[in-house]
């Protein structure tokens, strides 16, 4: 073998590196593809962990959590007082200290999304242009009133009262509505949830489908991972955005292909253990005591945010 | 003599959460044959992946020829093209590692990056490619290569770009015993033509064949023993407990033999039981 190997792989290359300038390349494609891959991967481990800690909701069966999030969603939707929708919020986030999450970063998650959802959208209907009532905040004035088309334009146009109520009753709404399922989501791991989802009547094979795609969603995150960690092995220079866009496409080709196999050798896999079209999904434990009681205190709780 | 590659006290969790190394300290002498061994999730493959700075420890720091290699350094232009030029990896996945439309162009590849003229690139990738007898793939896709063709290619691709440290991870996995057998004499003529080479592996045959050092790590992701592969192969005792051989019992008629047994070197009878 010595004797077939080329002269090039012979010649010997200078020991040291010599001369280094200051020429220095940002975070490349890779780098960044990689943390994002990095994130996804670790959101799952985040999912995992959370819900496997000994906080309150997570004793409990996860059909008994989702009754109490459809449920409450309800009881969201149908209050009208700030007052009941803020007694909710204040139940949610006790719910949520006792279930060990961590406050801070859970929410951050509500607020962005309820500020966003909730907040944004709702932010134009303050107006006295879509919700009449009393002006209590100015915001501009037109010379005088127009109106065209069926529409009327006051010649001061601002905040009413009665706006800025819907607009903080959509925006709570929003934020309990997130923080409830947020709440439920993080504190069940997730094959328990998809189980849970058969009190719904959802069909077997949709949460065969949905159990499938979470984990290989995982598994190809890893090859994904793998991937850039292979590109960035033979990267010595930083490479233009067409060349990066040129690997991401083959890239993504090649995950396609491996995608097809890997569909077509889970199947054989399943066959081989006794699969016929007919699905038969492991259900879930007997209710526990502990959850007849949690049923009973969810209910009790519903009952007073009906009467508030 | 100053090691080529040397990792003082390097620990590495996985998403900041899975342990894969703790405090792990190994030096590489220059034309050395290295071999990081192990068994499953013992931490070889980040071992190797830190060696070749392609993620970066917690804790503790790399140096290739006395440079601290860091993601920062990495970030350097200059230092990222002596590094890349001169430590290779062999990824375990070929699949993985073949990325371009055709063999011609994935040996290209690495040389192009490097600035060398492309009639040299050429030269080089013909060269490769008749040491590795490939010849006849140049113009295929990767995904029409049998295992230990993708294998070879993987190698090539490494290759052109003439690097000075070869990793290897799990080198011979999932091939048959010809091509495990090329692939031995190929590391053992590389060595011999001045590369340094490291490969991660548990299969002990391939360690006692390249006569290489050795870092056994155990499972709690920690250097257990550094050592010649001829001292740390008649270790029975530090093999077993890193479960990298294991305890048999068989019988012959109604007699009973307990031996160390793993799939190279073991077939020790210790006792027999009536």
């Amino acid at each position: 073998m010595i004797n077939k190997i080329p002269s090039f792989l012979l010649e010997k290359r200078s020991s040291v590196m010599t001369t280094q300038s200051d020429a220095a390349i940002g975070s490349s494609f890779v780098d960044k593809g990689l943390n994002y891959i990095a994130a996804i991967i670790k959101a799952g481990y985040d999912q995992w962990e959370l819900a496997s800690q000994k906080g309150l909701l997570q004793k409990f069966d996860p059909r008994v959590k989702i009754l109490f999030l459809l449920f409450f969603i309800g009881l969201i939707s149908f209050k009208q007082t700030i007052f009941a929708e803020s007694a909710l919020g204040a139940f949610i986030f006790v719910l949520a200290a006792l279930s060990k999450l961590n406050i801070a970063s859970f929410y951050k998650r509500v607020f962005f999304l309820g500020f966003f959802f909730g907040f944004l959208v709702a932010l134009p209907s303050s107006l006295n242009i879509i919700t009449r009532g009393e002006v209590i905040f100015h915001v501009f004035e037109f010379p005088k009133a127009y109106d065209f088309w069926g529409y009327h334009l006051p010649m001061q146009v601002g905040m009413t009262r009665q706006g800025i109520a819907g607009v903080m009753m959509l925006t709570l709404r929003v934020s309990n509505s997130v923080a409830l399922s947020l709440l439920v989501i993080s504190t069940t791991p997730f094959h328990d949830l998809v189980k849970a989802l058969k009190v719904l009547r959802v069909p077997d094979v949709f949460l065969l489908i949905l159990t499938l795609t979470y984990k290989y969603i995982f598994i190809f995150a890893k090859t994904v991972e793998s991937l850039y960690l292979a590109k960035k092995g033979r990267l010595a220079r930083r490479t233009s955005g067409a060349d990066g866009r040129k690997w991401v496409a083959g890239r993504m080709a090649f995950i396609f292909r491996k995608t097809q196999m890997r569909c077509e050798d889970v199947f054989s896999a399943m066959q081989a253990r006794g699969f016929s079209d007919d699905v038969r999904f492991y259900g879930c434990r007997i209710l526990e005591s502990r959850d007849l009681v949690f049923v009973s205190v969810i209910g009790l709780a519903g009952l007073v945010v009906i009467f508030l | 003599m100053r090691p080529i590659l040397k990792i003082e006290n390097v620990s590495y969790r996985y998403y900041d959460r899975i342990p894969a190394l703790t405090d792990v300290s190994i030096e590489v002498g220059a034309g050395d044959q290295f071999a990081v061994i192990g068994a499953n999730g013992s931490g070889k493959s980040t071992l190797l992946q830190i060696m070749g700075g392609l993620i970066h420890p917690a804790d503790g720091t790399v140096y290739f020829k006395g440079d601290a290699v860091s993601e920062k350094a990495l970030h350097n232009k200059d230092f990222l093209r002596y590094f890349r030029s001169s430590v290779g990896y062999v990824f375990q996945d070929s699949d993985i590692q073949l990325f371009c439309p055709t063999v011609l162009d994935e040996l290209l590849y690495g040389p192009l990056q490097l600035d060398i003229k492309e009639t040299e690139a050429l030269d080089r990738a013909f060269q490769v490619m008749k040491m590795l007898n490939i010849e006849g793939l140049k113009d295929r896709p990767s995904y029409m290569l049998s295992g230990g063709e993708k294998k070879r290619v993987a190698i090539a691709s490494v290759l052109t770009m003439n690097p000075e440290v070869m990793l290897f991870d799990e080198p011979t996995n999932g091939l048959d015993p010809r091509t495990q057998c090329f692939l031995m004499e190929l590391l053992v003529a590389l060595n011999e033509a001045g590369k340094t080479i490291v490969i991660a592996t548990h299969d002990l045959s391939l360690v006692g064949e390249l006569r290489a050092q050795v870092a056994v790590l155990s499972e709690n992701h920690c250097i257990e023993k550094c050592g010649s592969s001829h001292d740390i192969l008649k270790d029975d005792a530090l093999l077993l407990k890193v479960n990298l051989i294991h305890e048999h019992i068989h019988f012959h008629g109604k007699t009973a033999h307990t031996h160390l047994h793993s799939h190279y070197l073991f077939h020790q009878h210790k006792g027999q039981v009536d």
